[in-house]
């Protein structure tokens, strides 16, 4: 499969979690950064995340979580490696405790963004892992 | 810093008699307790009775929700109670899903058996105080059936009953999201409304501009959509199941969103009872004074409660807590300094219960109704988002109302745009927000709350009571009244469900079950998540 020239993410909502204006509005931020948006919506199980992730060919997967439910994230992360896709960087935002951000970065995710983050963090931690992912 | 409202109206610095030139008192305000009631409905204001204050409820099993609830009231929770569904409750399915079961007690209470309403409300009682379930809108009439059982069972006559347990169809847009289609809640939400009106229950129903707003939609747009639903479903009620107009204007009740803009917050309330008035009277051509009354609770907004420096988030509580109260609102629940990390926290219900009552107690605002009527400003500020919002109503009506609106995409795309739109006014420091994009300080520096959440393990128990108890159910009378619904459910969608889900409540079927029945007999699957068969056997 041959590499494309810009970056492709994937935002989705997982598990019963109804909040999507988050997800929506970092998928506009991402836009208009010049990326490439797959968004799946609402009620997206980790096996229907990774499906999308493979057909979809992405490079980073987006989560965002205001419901509480990150064993699934952490099921999303085992099923990523387990499908040898743990190149893909997973990033999570939403209302996500301290004590969870430490957990689900111990697990594989590369970054959580809190509430009221800035476009401008999301999009540049985009670029530099990219850029890593890229040059080496 | 912006110097405009919420909605992107210029802001003077100063207002005189000239802003509000054509001002007619009597007209445009009239006494507290007359029409059109921008004043209020009673003319003692919070002396006759203070506004209900109560802390949202619901986590973990029902059970442990139920202590909360004992330990809100001795936390100074005065006048109702307020539980919101868990997320498998909100579809609905059941906490024994295969999917449902790692989210169940998540965010709230999983109320989907009147067993679980059982042990809700163990040792409290029914009356005395407002019962209020939220959640989404199918589980409307599953609700007001536990309601109907549970007076029953107790030997309570139902009319005693007060609160609300039904709430609106198109919650599902505004971020509230259930697995069901549009006309499904419609229909639901119709035969649990004309159920209720029918039989005189004191039950409301809730016709929300809150989660429009929580999602990030403004002032103005707020009330033109609340209008627009109140609107839209009373039509509905008194033209397609023939109801009196008089009748059904006691059904509704709205929970408006309350932030920090104080002026502009009370403003878009006394609008709103101007609004409704005068849609009550000239519109439905009401007969009663009652029916011109809109019942308004607020909720204070969550959306402002930020993640940074929590603690800062008392002090926005208490100021649209005051601005809720100095508006003459019916009820207050708060958001807490919590809000953006996870559920309440004892220590946050109790700073929000005394945030309340300090309000109530200490600041001198319950003694004076109205206080702020007069002011240049607060008039003007009245008067323009009332004449904003009906610009907006006007374009909603002209795309064929609230539900044509919504299916030509004309209310998504308005709400998407406003978020957006929230949301780069804070990256460019239009507006400016202590914590976030200013007086930032570094995570380490920051204080470490308590949190307060469901295990996965909570979940899992959750799930595999369910499962054990459902075996132990009359699963014979269960298929009967099943069948029934069945039955009921092929028939029209005139043909009012109400007592054939009662009597599958009473039998303790499940809300899972009683909405997949409903389902299949749309041609619907029996599962929205399509995961697990129907197990009845129903032709």
């Amino acid at each position: 499969m041959g590499k494309r020239q810009g970056i492709k993410v994937l935002i989705s909502v997982i598990g019963l979690d109804g909040h999507s204006t988050g997800a929506e509005i970092v998928c506009r931020i991402l836009m208009d950064a010049g990326m490439e948006v797959v968004y799946l919506g609402i009620y997206q199980t980790p096996e229907m995340i990774v499906q999308a992730a493979i057909q979809e060919d992405v490079d980073v997967i987006g989560i965002s979580s205001h419901a509480s439910n990150y064993d699934q994230i952490v099921e999303l992360l085992n099923l990523l490696k387990k499908n040898n896709l743990d190149d893909i960087c997973v990033i999570c935002g939403g209302t996500i405790p301290k004590h969870h951000m430490q957990k689900l970065k111990k697990e594989g995710v590369s970054e959580i963004f809190p509430p009221q983050t800035t476009s401008e963090s999301i999009v540049n931690f985009i670029l530099q892992t990219q850029k890593t992912a890229a040059g080496g | 810093m912006k110097r405009e409202t919420d909605y992107g109206h210029p802001i003077k610095p100063v207002y005189t008699p000239n802003d509000i030139e054509n001002f007619d008192y009597d007209r445009d305000l009239g006494d507290p307790g007359s029409y059109p009631y921008t004043r209020g409905y009673h003319p003692d204001g919070y002396r006759s009775r203070i506004w209900t204050q109560r802390m949202t409820a619901g986590l973990g099993p029902s059970r442990q929700t139920n202590e909360v609830l004992k330990r809100y009231r001795e936390m100074g929770q005065r006048g109702g109670m307020l539980v919101i569904c868990d997320r498998t409750n909100a579809m609905p399915i059941d906490p024994d899903h295969p999917i449902g079961r790692r989210e169940a007690g998540i965010l709230g209470w999983p109320g989907a058996s009147l067993l679980e309403f059982e042990e809700l409300m163990d040792g409290i009682p029914l009356t005395g105080q407002s019962i209020t379930l939220l959640g989404s809108c199918p589980m409307s009439s599953i609700r007001l059936a536990y309601i109907v059982a549970l007076a029953e069972k107790r030997g309570v006559n139902l009319n005693e009953v007060h609160g609300s347990v039904t709430e609106y169809p198109f919650c599902n847009i505004f971020g509230q999201t259930d697995a069901q289609p549009l006309d499904l809640n419609l229909k639901l939400w119709l035969d649990s409304s004309e159920y209720i009106v029918r039989n005189k229950i004191r039950m409301r129903s809730g016709i929300l501009s809150q989660h429009f707003q929580e999602s990030g939609g403004g002032n103005a747009q707020a009330l033109a959509v609340e209008m627009a639903m109140l609107g839209e479903l009373c039509s509905l009620l008194v033209n397609e199941r023939g109801l009196d107009f008089d009748d059904v204007a006691l059904l509704p009740y709205e929970l408006v969103s309350v932030g920090s803009r104080f002026f502009e917050e009370i403003a878009k309330i006394r609008a709103l009872r101007r609004m409704w008035a005068k849609m009550a009277k000239e519109k439905f051509k009401a007969k009663k004074e009652k029916s011109c009354q809109l019942l308004i609770a607020v909720h204070t907004s969550g959306r402002t409660m930020t993640y940074q420096q929590p603690l800062n988030n008392i002090a926005r509580c208490a100021i649209q807590t005051l601005a809720g109260a100095v508006a003459g609102c019916t009820a207050i629940d708060n958001a807490c300094l919590d809000n953006a990390h996870a559920e309440p926290s004892p220590l946050a219900a109790r700073m929000s219960l005394n945030t309340q009552h300090i309000v109530a107690d200490e600041t001198g605002v319950t003694d004076v109704v109205d206080p702020l009527a007069g002011s240049y400003f607060v008039e003007y500020l009245t008067n323009k988002v009332e004449e904003e919002a009906y610009k907006i109503l006007k374009k909603i009506e002209n795309l064929g109302g609230m539900t044509a609106a919504v299916q030509k995409g004309y209310i998504q795309d308005m709400l998407k745009e406003s978020a957006q739109e929230k949301h780069r006014e804070v990256e460019r420091g239009d507006r400016l927000i202590v914590g976030v994009n200013e007086l930032v300080i570094s995570p380490e520096e920051d204080f470490q709350l308590p949190i307060q959440e469901v295990k996965a393990g909570d979940s899992e128990a959750i799930a595999r009571r369910m499962e054990e108890w459902k075996k132990t159910r009359n699963m014979p009378l269960i298929q009967e009244k099943m069948a029934q619904l069945y039955s009921d459910a092929k028939k029209e969608d005139r043909f009012n469900l109400m007592p054939s889900i009662i009597e599958a409540v009473k039998a303790y079927a499940t809300a899972g079950e009683i909405i997949g029945v409903i389902r299949k007999a749309r041609g619907l699957s029996y599962d929205p998540l399509e995961t697990i068969d129907c197990p009845f056997d129903l032709e």
